[in-house]
Order: structure tokens, then sequence, then C-alpha cells
């Protein structure tokens, strides 16, 4: 098994939600691939069509959003082809999903136990109850959690120890894929750190796939092999984590990171980005950053840049790293 | 992720063009923005325009006096004309004597009841067709007044009949009562009663619902605890026996009747606006207006009820629509309005004594217009929920 | 039992003290203080002036209406209503005669409501803004719009006297008579004395009524049903599970459902008010011996102390209901911690 083979192939995807004021483009013709064995961040700020595009890869768009374009390979299965039954099928048992809340995320009239059971069964309906209770308590011993709460009651559970369920909910299957959307936004801080740490621990035991959709850059740059970033329903670039934090290429990139605190540097005051993200029912022309961007220039409110390979394993969505056309083909209007 | 629908709705440009176009518009565009909702809303609407409408034409509308018996009983719908039949040879002296005098009047007996005092037909509007031919013949009564319809049939068996007169009242297009009373006149001006006893009971139980709620919400403290307990203790004990007892100790009459209804909805007015002035009050545009000096009576009544209104204005439609069924149930009862008052509950009560008879036409209509009344108010009322304040109702 | 739960218990109980006291207060009120002479009410016009006073007289209305109010509460703690001015028995004697009819009756109705309304209610929660969640909508407003008596009047004049499948009054049969009356319920009665024929009978009369009062809750019960399990549905541990792959109707119904239980129940309580209404009116549209029968007999037979007592029995009912609904809600939910 490489660590290039790509397991979830995005090509070109778009959701839209149909709104009473209009057409909200969420995530607009979006390509990425996710590689087999890598942990990928996709960060952005709230609102940018993250969290849409995460629930767009097990094709759990609500009503009114609608994926309008592109095509979704999951280990070469086209996912919007499927049908329902077979979609549920993929769900929890190849491509699992751990979410922001853990207070919410549990049935709280369900016990722990019943959760993890559920999942087995519902997948693997030839394991026994005893079997599956057997697994659950395997499972939450790995996740540190003792398995006389296996009983308890989620109300019954601190919020890390949720979370840790959660994430048991996820694996109980071994999935190949999972998507951690906002995953430790709502644990503390110590908390959190021990909840990456299993994740770290948990990713090279089960050689985990990890889509890790965030707008923390600290928990990117602690776990994430890739990163992608969004920006008001688009990728804009997309490297190694490393080029990524050393080198952004991306003005928008660029004013993220500024805008992480950071101990050590004692920079003084905090970069804040200008503006504030746009409405994605009638967003600007051209790039969309262009009304924010500190280095804008003509072409920018004009026409689209391309998501582009500028180096290896470096693509960015920016007028500064391709080739203007020439004038005459762009003014007056989009090329696209 | 995605904007929600209501973040979008707060949209302050959006918000701004629907505040710029006039209110008919502002209700026509309501259907692109609210959809489904809003069909609803306008049909509960259209519901109650239609029947206020013919409340107010009942004179023009209704063919009959609703009280008048204006044919003979139990003539079903689409039925009528009448022919007064009478012994051959007498027509003359039947018609000279009796048809232009034939309808007196009403009065009440001491029980309540009405009691057509008629000249010779009296007592025949409690026998059988057959039973009235029988009479005619063996001359205890001169005339007789039968269906048009039927007329074929009895002068081929009684030979010996001849028609006095005959076109006696147009037909009865929802057929007549017990009494001879034209059903659709007596529904026509029913709607008057209804609409009128439950509107005014839900004004009087509004206006005190209203102002205790306002009061206790905004005051807080040892009032606030016992005017919401007594509140709810109202609220949970089942209205309509309270409306029963009351009815019963006040005696009929149409304000009685209101004032007994109102009792059972101060609650729902209360616990509403208590609820949205506990919260309006901790507003800012609230506490802006306390730090610079409002005094508590301008900040009640100026900043804080006119928030409420909405909130009124759906609960007052729902429990419109609720009284109209209290208020039929209370004459279904007995404990209603004076018999003399056209009213739909009463008219269902005196149809259920006829029910085994198949004189189905009585029970029928006045229960389909309670039920469209009622269900226009709930519609309303349901639907303007979500368009004034959405998260009043669940949708 | 938790030591907390025996608590909450406790407290709610001592709770329901001013209740009781407001509601019985309110009957006074209602039944003596407020214009409207009740003795006049009950006489009619036409009563001498001696027969007034004799009837005054006979309920201590002479007297200063504080010390009626302290006469009248402490009736209540002893639970002694007087005797009924009909016939030489106490009231809760008649009462004791006529609850049971009424409890037979909401007991059925409620399956009729509860089977009908969580069922719809669900339905049209899992579907939602589809046609048939509007067609749900739309059906239940209509359901709560009917008179219950004209639903009824409509059931006897079709099923019952149309069609002659279904007696349309009464609880029995004529020439019908229980054994032995045990709880007072006759299905019940009926089980326990082996009697088919019995049982049979009392279904068959049961039916009609149970059908008008539980469709006409069953509206507002659908209603309620649908509104909480949107709240449900709309929860994360709903997406959650989904993620796992389970099933939408498993996602609904079990886990949706399990979840909307608890506040449809609380509601539900709330709403007993609802059902005794609903039950006065199904009993005087199908002559069914019940309570909501005989306060609305004993009002044209002039009999004011039952008529007042059957209404302080409803305050009590209804005080009672509340409590029991909050205990039972203690029970079952995991999450409270006393």
């Amino acid at each position: 098994m490489s660590i290039n083979e790509i397991l979830y192939n995005i090509q070109d995807l778009s959701v839209e939600f149909h709104t009473r004021v209009g057409i909200l483009g969420a995530v607009d013709h979006a390509s990425l691939d996710i590689r087999r064995g890598e942990v990928l961040g996709l960060v952005g700020e709230s609102g940018c069509g993250k969290s849409t595009l995460g629930k767009a890869l097990m094709r759990m768009i609500e009503e009114p959003g609608k994926i309008t374009s592109g095509k979704l390979l999951f280990d070469n299965i086209d996912i919007l082809a499927l049908d329902d039954s077979r979609m549920r099928e993929l769900r929890g048992s190849r491509i699992s999903m751990v979410f922001q809340d853990p207070m919410t995320s549990l049935n709280p009239v369900q016990r722990v136990v019943d959760h993890i059971t559920e999942a087995i069964q519902v997948h693997q309906s030839y394991v026994t109850d005893k079997e599956a209770r057997a697994r659950a308590a395997n499972l939450v011993d790995r996740l540190g959690i003792s398995h006389d709460r296996l009983d308890d009651y989620p109300h019954h559970l601190s919020g890390g120890m949720r979370q840790r369920v959660m994430i048991g909910l996820a694996l109980a299957l071994r999935a190949d894929l999972v998507i951690a959307d906002e995953a430790t936004t709502s644990l503390d801080v110590i908390v959190e750190a021990q909840f990456l740490d299993l994740l770290r621990e948990l990713r090279n035991e089960f050689d985990l796939t990890i889509l890790l959709i965030t707008h923390n850059m600290g928990i990117v740059a602690e776990l994430a092999d890739r990163v992608a970033v969004m920006y008001a329903g688009r990728l804009v670039e997309l490297a190694e984590v490393n080029q990524l934090f050393s080198n952004p290429k991306h003005p928008y990139t660029e004013g993220l990171l500024r805008a992480v605190p950071n101990i050590q540097l004692d920079e003084g005051e905090l970069y804040k980005m200008a503006g504030s993200p746009p409405d994605l029912v009638r967003p600007p022309s051209g790039c969309r950053f262009h009304p924010r961007c500190p280095k804008v220039m003509e072409i920018c409110s004009q026409v689209d840049p391309i998501f582009k390979s500028i180096a290896p394993n470096r693509m960015v969505n920016c007028w500064l790293y391709q080739e203007v056309p020439d004038e005459k083909l762009w003014v007056g209007g989009s090329t696209q | 992720m995605a904007m929600t629908n209501t973040e979008l709705a707060q949209n302050g440009s959006i918000n701004q063009m629907i505040e710029d176009v006039g209110l008919l518009r502002r209700i026509w565009r309501g259907r692109l923005w609210y959809g489904t909702e809003w069909y609803i809303t306008v049909f509960g609407g259209l519901i109650l325009v239609t029947v206020t409408i013919v409340t107010l034409l009942a004179p023009i509308l209704s063919p009959y006096d609703p009280n008048d018996f204006a044919g003979s009983q139990f003539i079903p719908p689409g039925g009528g004309p009448q022919v007064l039949l009478t012994r051959s040879g007498e027509s003359n002296r039947v018609t000279e004597s009796y048809l232009n005098e034939q309808l007196v009047g009403v009065q009440r007996n001491k029980n309540g009841t009405n009691i057509a005092i008629e000249l010779e037909l009296d007592y025949l509007r409690y026998q059988t067709q057959s039973e009235q031919i029988e009479a005619l013949q063996n001359q205890e009564v001169d005339s007789i007044l039968v269906d048009e319809r039927d007329l074929d049939a009895i002068i081929a068996d009684f030979p010996q009949l001849e028609i006095a007169a005959d076109g006696i009242g147009p037909s009865f297009t929802l057929g007549t009562d017990n009494l001879g009373r034209d059903i659709l006149s007596r529904l026509i001006w029913g709607a008057r009663t209804v609409l009128g006893v439950a509107i005014l009971s839900a004004l009087l139980s509004s206006v005190v619902g209203i102002s205790l709620g306002l009061i206790s919400g905004f005051v807080s403290g040892p009032f606030d605890r016992v005017a919401s307990l007594t509140m709810d203790s109202i609220y949970s004990f089942p209205g309509l026996l309270l409306a029963i007892a009351m009815a019963a100790m006040l005696g009929p009459g149409l304000l009685n009747v209101a004032i007994a209804i109102s009792v059972i909805y101060i609650p729902t007015f209360f616990r509403v606006v208590r609820g949205q002035v506990l919260s309006i009050k901790e507003e800012l545009h609230v506490e802006a207006a306390r730090s610079l000096g409002a005094k508590p009576f301008s900040i009640l009544f100026r900043y804080i009820f006119p928030l409420v209104i909405p909130s009124v204005v759906v609960v007052f439609s729902l429990n419109v629509a609720d009284a109209i069924l209290t208020e039929a149930g209370l004459s279904f009862i007995g404990l209603g309005l004076p018999p003399d008052v056209p009213d739909w509950g009463y008219d269902l009560s005196k149809g259920h004594s006829f029910l085994v008879a198949g004189h189905w036409w009585m029970i029928t209509f006045p229960g389909v217009l309670i039920t469209i009344v009622a269900m226009g108010f709930s519609l309303l009322g349901e639907g303007l929920s979500e368009i004034l304040n959405p998260r009043l109702v669940k949708s | 039992m938790s030591p907390g739960l025996r608590r909450y218990i406790i407290v709610r109980t001592l709770l329901t003290i001013p209740m009781v006291l407001i509601l019985v207060s309110l009957v006074f009120i209602v039944l003596r203080v407020m214009p409207g002479d009740p003795a006049l009410a009950i006489m009619r016009e036409g009563a001498s002036e001696e027969q007034l006073a004799a009837f005054r007289a006979a309920l201590g209305m002479d007297r200063p209406l504080h010390i009626q109010y302290f006469d009248f509460i402490s009736g209540v703690l002893r639970f002694d209503f007087g005797e009924s001015m009909v016939r030489p028995i106490p009231v809760t004697q008649e009462i004791k005669t006529f609850f049971p009819a009424t409890v037979e009756l909401a007991i059925f109705s409620m399956m009729v409501t509860t089977g009908v309304g969580i069922f719809s209610g669900a339905y049209a929660a899992k579907n939602r803004k589809r046609g048939s969640d509007y067609a749900i909508r739309v059906l239940s407003i209509i359901l709560y719009s009917l008179p219950i008596f004209w639903l009824g009047l409509m059931l006897q004049m079709t099923i019952g006297a149309g069609l002659g499948w279904l007696p349309v009054s009464g609880r029995l049969s004529p020439g019908m008579t229980p054994d032995r009356v045990i709880t007072g319920l006759y299905t019940i009665d009926a089980i326990l004395t082996l009697n088919l024929d019995l049982l049979v009978d009392a279904l068959k009369h049961l039916i009609l009524p149970s059908i008008t009062l539980g469709l006409v809750l069953a509206g507002f019960f659908t209603r309620l049903t649908r509104a909480t399990m949107l709240d449900v549905l709309e929860q994360d541990f709903i997406t959650a599970g989904r993620a796992r792959g389970l099933h939408e109707r498993v996602l609904v119904y079990k886990h949706g459902l399990r979840n909307a239980f608890i506040p449809i129940v609380t509601l539900l309580g709330l709403q007993f008010a609802l059902l005794l209404a609903g039950a006065i009116l199904t009993e005087t549209t199908f002559s069914w011996p019940g309570m909501g029968r005989l306060v609305v007999d004993r009002i044209y037979d002039r009999d004011f102390t039952t008529v007042q007592g059957t209404i302080l029995f409803f305050a009590l009912l209804v005080a009672g209901v509340s409590l029991i609904v909050d205990i039972l809600y203690g029970f079952l939910d995991p999450r409270i911690r006393y």
C-alpha cells in the first residue's frame, strides 16, 4: 500500500442550498484527493463550506441542500451513483464521521454500549448481542474508558469521554476514512491534547485515513500531513503541512496564519484580516477573496483564477501564481 | 455551515425591501417567501372573509326569517315548494280563511322551547303524512301541506283530494327542521351568533389575560407567582366544565355565554404574554430605555407591549377557533343562548333527537359549518404564527 | 427508589396543595360568589321566595361568605361533598357510580388517540415538507376543528343508525348487566367474571364513543408528536446516527420517538383537561353514564350539591393527574438528577 494511493477522489464538487433568498453556493467546484493513510487538514473560517464538503463526502447533505455537480469516487466507488441502501452500508462501516459536539451527538436515552452494539449490528447483522457487547467492551478499553461505564447513559460521561465514545463508534467497524468535523472544538485544552494523542495513536494502529476539518491551525500543525485551505466555498490552497506553514502562497492562507496567536514570537498585536466573509448567495465576482485581499490586482475582481498546481504537492487558486491573460480577453466580464 | 433560513431572513436589506411595498403587495409577495405556510394562512383568511361577508349580509342572503315556520317539517334539502291539499270542492273556503294568515309567529313556553302557534295546521306538525291525510279525510282538519314531489302519488291514491293552493314557499335549499324552519336561513343567521359570541369572548379574555400577563411578567415577585399559579390551575382545569358551571349560574344570554367562555382562555393569553414580557424585558432596547430614566409604565406600554402584539394576534385567532367549538358545545348541552337566537349548536342538539328518523340534513350542515369556521381561524392562527413569529409555534 | 427521587416526589406532592386550593377556591367563586344567584339559577324563575330561602338554608348560603368558604374547604378536605338533592345518598356515592364509565371511555379513547397520533405525527415529521406531511397536518387541523359531539352524531347516524352495525347509546344493551361490579369498568369486570357476552357487548358500545373522542384528540396529539419529533430529529445525535449508517426508519421510530416520548407524555398530562372536556360532550352525545353526563343531567335536575361535588372532584382529579405525570417524568427520563 503506497502512501500515494488515492482513497477518495473529489472532482468538481458543488453543493447548493436553495433558500428563500436565493441559491447559496456552499461548495463551489471543489476538486481534491484524499490519499490512503494520510491526515488531510481542511481549514477555513466558519461558514466557508468545509463542513458541508465533509458531509457531501458521506452524501449527507440535507434539504434544502443539494449536490449539483461533480463526481465522488471513494475507493473507486461512485458515491453519487449508489442507491440509498448501499450508501447506508458504506456509512459507518467504511466512512465514519466524528462530530463537533459530543454532548449532543449521543442519544441521551440510549446506553453507551447500545450505541456501539447497534452500530456493529447494523452493518454485521450476524454478530450476536453477546459478541457485539464484548467487542464494545474491548473498544472502550482501548479508548481509555473503563468498561464498567458501558451501561452508563451519555449524561454520566464527561465531554472528553463522550468524544472518545464517538471515536469508538467511528472505529467500531474499522472504517477506512474518518471525517473529524471540528471534533475537538468543544473540548477544553487539556482534554483536547489527550484526544489528539489518542487520535494519533489510533491512526497508526488502525492505519486510518483522516479528514480533519477544523478552523484551528494549531491542530492542523500537530496532526495533519497535508492541508487544504477553503475560502467562501472554494479551495484556495493545498500544500504539505510544513510548506504551508513556512511558505504560505495564497494571501488568505497568509492572513489565516498571521491571525494565529503565537506565544513564542510575541509579535505584539494580533493580525486581523480586513473585511468579513462574503454572502454566499451573492458572492463577489472573480476571486472571492479579492475584496479583502491585501495584494488585489485588477484582474482579481473580473476573472476567476484556477486551482492550479504550482509545484509538486502544491496547488494555489490565485492570480499571483498564474499567468494573467491578455487584458482584451477579460475586460468587461469573466471568461467563465 | 451554511446560513440557515432565519439568518437569511434577518438580512437587513431584504427586510427593507419588504417594508417598502404596500400591505397587499406584501401579503402577495409572502407567497414566495413562506411557501405552503402562506397558502394555509390565506386559505384560512379567505374562509373567514367569506363567513364575515355572509354574516354582514344575513338580512339580504337569508331567504326566510330564521325563526319563521316557513314550510312543513322535515323537508329534505332541495325540497318544497309545498302544496296545500284539501277535500274536493272546498278549496275556495280553505284558501280564503287560512292561507293568508297561516303563520302567526313564535312563542316560547316556560321550558324555553319554541312552540308553533298556527291556526289549524298546528298539531299536524308532529304527525306523519299518512296520519295527516287520514285527519283530512276524517274532517278533523280542512287542509294539509304536502311536498310538491309527493303530489302525484297522493292524488293517485286519494283522488278525492284537490289542490287548494300550490307553490307555497319556494324550495328549501338545505331543507327544513322539525318545526319547518328554513335551515339555510338559520345557518346564515347562526353565523352571526357564533362569530359574535366567539369573538366577544376572545376579546374579553384577551383584555384580562394580556393586562395580567403584562403586569405579571413585568413586576415579577409574589404577584407574578400567585398569578402564574392561578392561571396554570385554570389552564389545567377542563375549560368546558368551567364554562358549563358559569353558564348555568349566569343563565342564558349572549353576553353571559361570552363571559362563561372567556374565562377558559384568559390563561392562554396570560401565559404567552407573560413569557414574552420576561424575555423582552431583558432585551437591549428596554434596558436602554430604562437607563434613560423612562417610567416603568411607559416602558411597559411603549417598549414591551408592541412587541407582544404578534403573538397575541396568533393566540387570539387560535382561541376564537376553540371558542367556536366551546360555544357550540354549550348550546349542544342546552346551556347556551336563548332559544329564539339562531345558533348552530342548538340546531345540532335539536337534530340529535331526530337522528334515528333519518333526517340527516338537520345535523349535517350546522356541523360542517362549525368545522369550517373553526378551521378557518385555526389555519389563520397557525399560518400567522409561522409568519409573524417563527419561534412561537413549531411548524 | 433513590433518596433524591423520594425527595422530588415529596416536594412535588407538597406543591400540589396550592394548586388544589386555587382550584377549589375557583369553584367556590364560580358557584357562590359570582353574580348570578345559584338559588335562582337552580330553582329557576317562578320559585317562591320561601322555596329560594329553603334552598339557601339547605346549602348554608345564608351565612357570611368567609364562613361558607371555610366550610367548603373543610368539606373538600374530608372528601365530603354533601348529599345529593335528587336522591338521599352522598354525592361521593354518586361519583363512585358514574366515574368508572368515564375512566373506561377515557382509556379506550386514549388508545385511539395515541395509536393514531403517534404514528401520524412521527410519519409527518419524518416526511417533513413533503405531500404526506401537509396532508397529515391539514387532516389534523380538520380533526381538532370538528365539534366532538358532531363527529359523534355523524358516526351514530352512519355506522350506528344507518348501517346498524354498532349501538349508538349507553354502555350495555338493555337486559345486559354485569354479574358483579368489581372495578366498574365493564370490560374488565367481564374479563374478571369470564363473561364473554358481556365483554363483547361492552366493547361494541365502547367503539363509537372512543373513536369519536379519540379521533378529535388525535388531531391535537398528531401535532404535538410532530412538533416534538421535529425538535428531536434536528438534534445532532440523529445526524450522527445517520452517519453510522442507521436506517431512516430506525432513526425516526426508535431513536427519535424514544426521545420525543418524554416531552409528549408531559405535554399530554397538561392536556388531561382536554380529555375530560371532550369526555363531557362525548358522554352527552352517546348517553354514556359518566361524570360529564352526571353534571349535565344534574344541572337540569337542579341538584346543586351534586354539580358542585362533581366539579370539585374534577379539580382534585386534575391536580392528582398532573402530580402523577410529573412523578412519572422523574422515572422516565434518565437525565433527571435530583
